[in-house]
């Protein structure tokens, strides 16, 4: 029983209706409709072990929330196996709620038109949660959100990122064992992000809470994530460490330049260099782009070597985002 | 138990939603009452030109609609859930409820409840006396219980339907316009079903089981004893009916299909 998430071929399909095409088609499509089966989780397998904290990244519609959705119990699956803190999430629902927190990003657990400690108050007599649990907890995690201010206020009146923070602490009054977080740092500016995620850092250590969380965002993956399974159309195609990810996809480093005199681009692939350096020129914003690959001194090289012959106007170096990451793999297929 | 106090907490979490908006919560109770005055003078209207209807004496019918406002209700106070579809499946709402504790379909009537519609009873109230007290109807000790069991049995078969019907936005996602009808359709509850053909009456009592809200049960209070076996059996009928709902709810609840964010 160390493990919180048992995943075994996990299957989901949907039913979609196609419609034919044209009035005709339109009229059969009355009579004799076409299904076609698409798998939105395709034979899933992996295993979360008590106390990690697993981001469950991919593109849109590549398969996680309808996966997030089978793991809290709200979907049923079509096929497979689940055993989440070793119970069927949909078969014993009820049950099985009471040992989950669960944040979905764009919907509220809160009550729109009363203070939020009013729906604090109401979701622990939900979770049985007795008074003394809550005041044991809850009085730290309202503390290390900062919400204490805003207990007393409508949800209505919250900004997003006061109202995340409260989702936050609701999804915790009954302090699961395994946190289920569904986007989210979406939208919320960058303070905000920041606690959540040294919050998020906080209550894994102290209670080792498991966490499972989808985002889009890199900060958060690099933040708290040792483990990253990426999915796209419906299968796993990596589950592994995060250095891993960026050692194999994101080794090219991108150096911007601006010069103040014009410059060619053959001036600029004639600079000697022991290494390759492919340069491109981005006529919009009139920068010339230098790829390389990330490797002992290369950067400061190439740099001192553009500097001493150019004037320069400004200088950038860019790290491959997530979604470049994800985006290469994607052209490339497998990882 | 622990659903009992549920039952409470929601109530008292609605109670504060309410207040939140004063002005809204007192145009609300006047625009109730207004409404309950209305329901009154159509009765009147509608009847003042009608002595009797296959049978029925217009103080009968009179009583019949009374009682129907009764068990109308206490549906309409607890079972508001006549946008389910559009609110928890097209909105994707039930996420949220699927991940609490709590069985669904609980959570749902309580997110929803309406205690306004509660001045419906007390119009009842108003009618059945009225009309009783001009048809010389007499009690027994018992009949007050039995008046309670009938309510609470026809607010059941009537809950019993629109569960079942809002349990079809488990299937179809697509919109459909049958809540609306069931609500007409509903209103024939309301009239002795002998004015109706068979084939009518046969479907309001067993297929929608809407006479067991209004005639059924009334018509033991106007001491008709052709129709006792129906009036006793409208508890039954009741508990039945909403037991077969829940049972579909629950297969509906598998079928989810969730809304895609």
């Amino acid at each position: 029983m160390s493990d919180a998430i048992q995943v075994k071929q996990l299957r989901k399909e949907f039913k979609s209706a196609s419609s034919r095409s044209g009035l005709k088609g339109a009229f059969r499509d009355l009579l004799t409709r076409n299904y076609k089966i698409v798998p939105a989780v395709n034979d899933i397998n992996f295993t979360v072990k008590k106390g990690e904290m697993v981001a469950y990244i991919g593109e849109n519609g590549a398969g996680k929330s309808t996966t997030i959705k089978m793991l809290t119990g709200i979907l049923e699956p079509t096929a497979g196996e689940i055993a989440v803190n070793g119970m069927n999430p949909h078969r014993e629902r009820e049950k099985f709620t009471q040992t989950i927190g669960v944040v979905f990003g764009q919907r509220s657990q809160l009550w729109w038109d009363i203070a939020v400690q009013e729906s604090f108050r109401l979701l622990k007599k939900v979770y049985k949660v007795t008074d003394e649990q809550y005041d044991n907890h809850m009085e730290h995690v309202i503390k290390t959100l900062d919400i204490g201010p805003l207990l007393d206020k409508p949800v209505r009146k919250l900004s997003l990122g006061q109202r995340m923070r409260c989702e936050l602490a609701a999804a915790l009054i009954h302090n699961p064992p395994l946190l289920f977080l569904d986007e989210p740092t979406i939208g919320l500016d960058v303070l905000v992000k920041l606690k959540i995620r040294e919050f998020l850092k906080e209550i894994n250590e102290k209670y080792n809470t498991t966490i499972l969380l989808t985002t889009h965002d890199l900060g958060d993956i690099e933040a708290l994530c040792e483990r990253v399974i990426m999915l796209d159309e419906g299968r796993i195609i990596y589950d592994g460490e995060l250095q891993g990810l960026k050692d194999n996809w994101a080794e090219e480093k991108q150096i911007h330049f601006q010069f103040i005199e014009a410059v060619s681009l053959q001036q600029l692939q004639s600079l000697p260099f022991p290494f390759t350096a492919n340069w491109v020129y981005d006529e919009k914003s009139q920068t010339y782009i230098a790829l390389l690959k990330e490797e002992g001194d290369h950067i400061s090289q190439l740099v001192s070597a553009v500097v001493s012959h150019f004037k320069i106007k400004d200088i950038k170096i860019h790290e491959t985002s997530i979604e470049e990451i994800v985006r290469n793999i994607y052209e490339e297929g497998t990882v | 138990m622990f659903y009992v106090s549920m039952f409470f907490q929601y109530v008292s979490q609605y109670m504060k939603t309410r207040l939140q908006y004063r002005a809204d919560f007192f145009m609300e109770i006047l625009s109730d009452l207004l409404n309950q005055v209305v329901n009154l003078v159509f009765i009147l209207v509608v009847f003042g030109h009608t002595q009797f209807l296959s049978g029925w004496s217009r103080e009968e019918i009179i009583f019949i609609y009374g009682f129907f406002l009764i068990p109308f209700a206490l549906f309409s106070a607890f079972f508001n859930i006549w946008d389910f579809n559009d609110r928890y499946i097209v909105k994707g709402e039930m996420d949220r409820i699927l991940t609490r504790p709590i069985h669904s379909l609980f959570q749902v009537i309580l997110e929803r409840i309406e205690l306004e519609s509660l001045f419906g009873v007390v119009t009842g109230l108003i009618i059945i006396v009225y009309s009783g007290v001009s048809l010389n109807l007499e009690l027994a000790w018992y009949d007050p219980i039995l008046f309670i069991l009938f309510s609470i049995g026809g607010a059941l078969a009537y809950a019993a339907i629109f569960i079942a019907i809002a349990s079809i936005g488990f299937w179809s996602d697509a919109k459909t316009s049958i809540m609306p009808m069931m609500y007409n359709i509903g209103n024939y509850g309301r009239y002795p079903v002998d004015i109706y053909n068979k084939v009518i009456r046969f479907v309001l009592t067993w297929v929608l089981p809407f006479a067991f809200v209004g005639v059924y049960p009334a018509s033991y209070f106007l001491r008709k004893e052709e129709w006792y076996a129906y009036a006793f059996a409208t508890p039954v009928v009741g508990v039945a009916f909403f037991m077969v709902s829940v049972v579909i709810w629950n297969q509906g609840v598998k079928r989810y299909r969730g809304a895609g964010n």
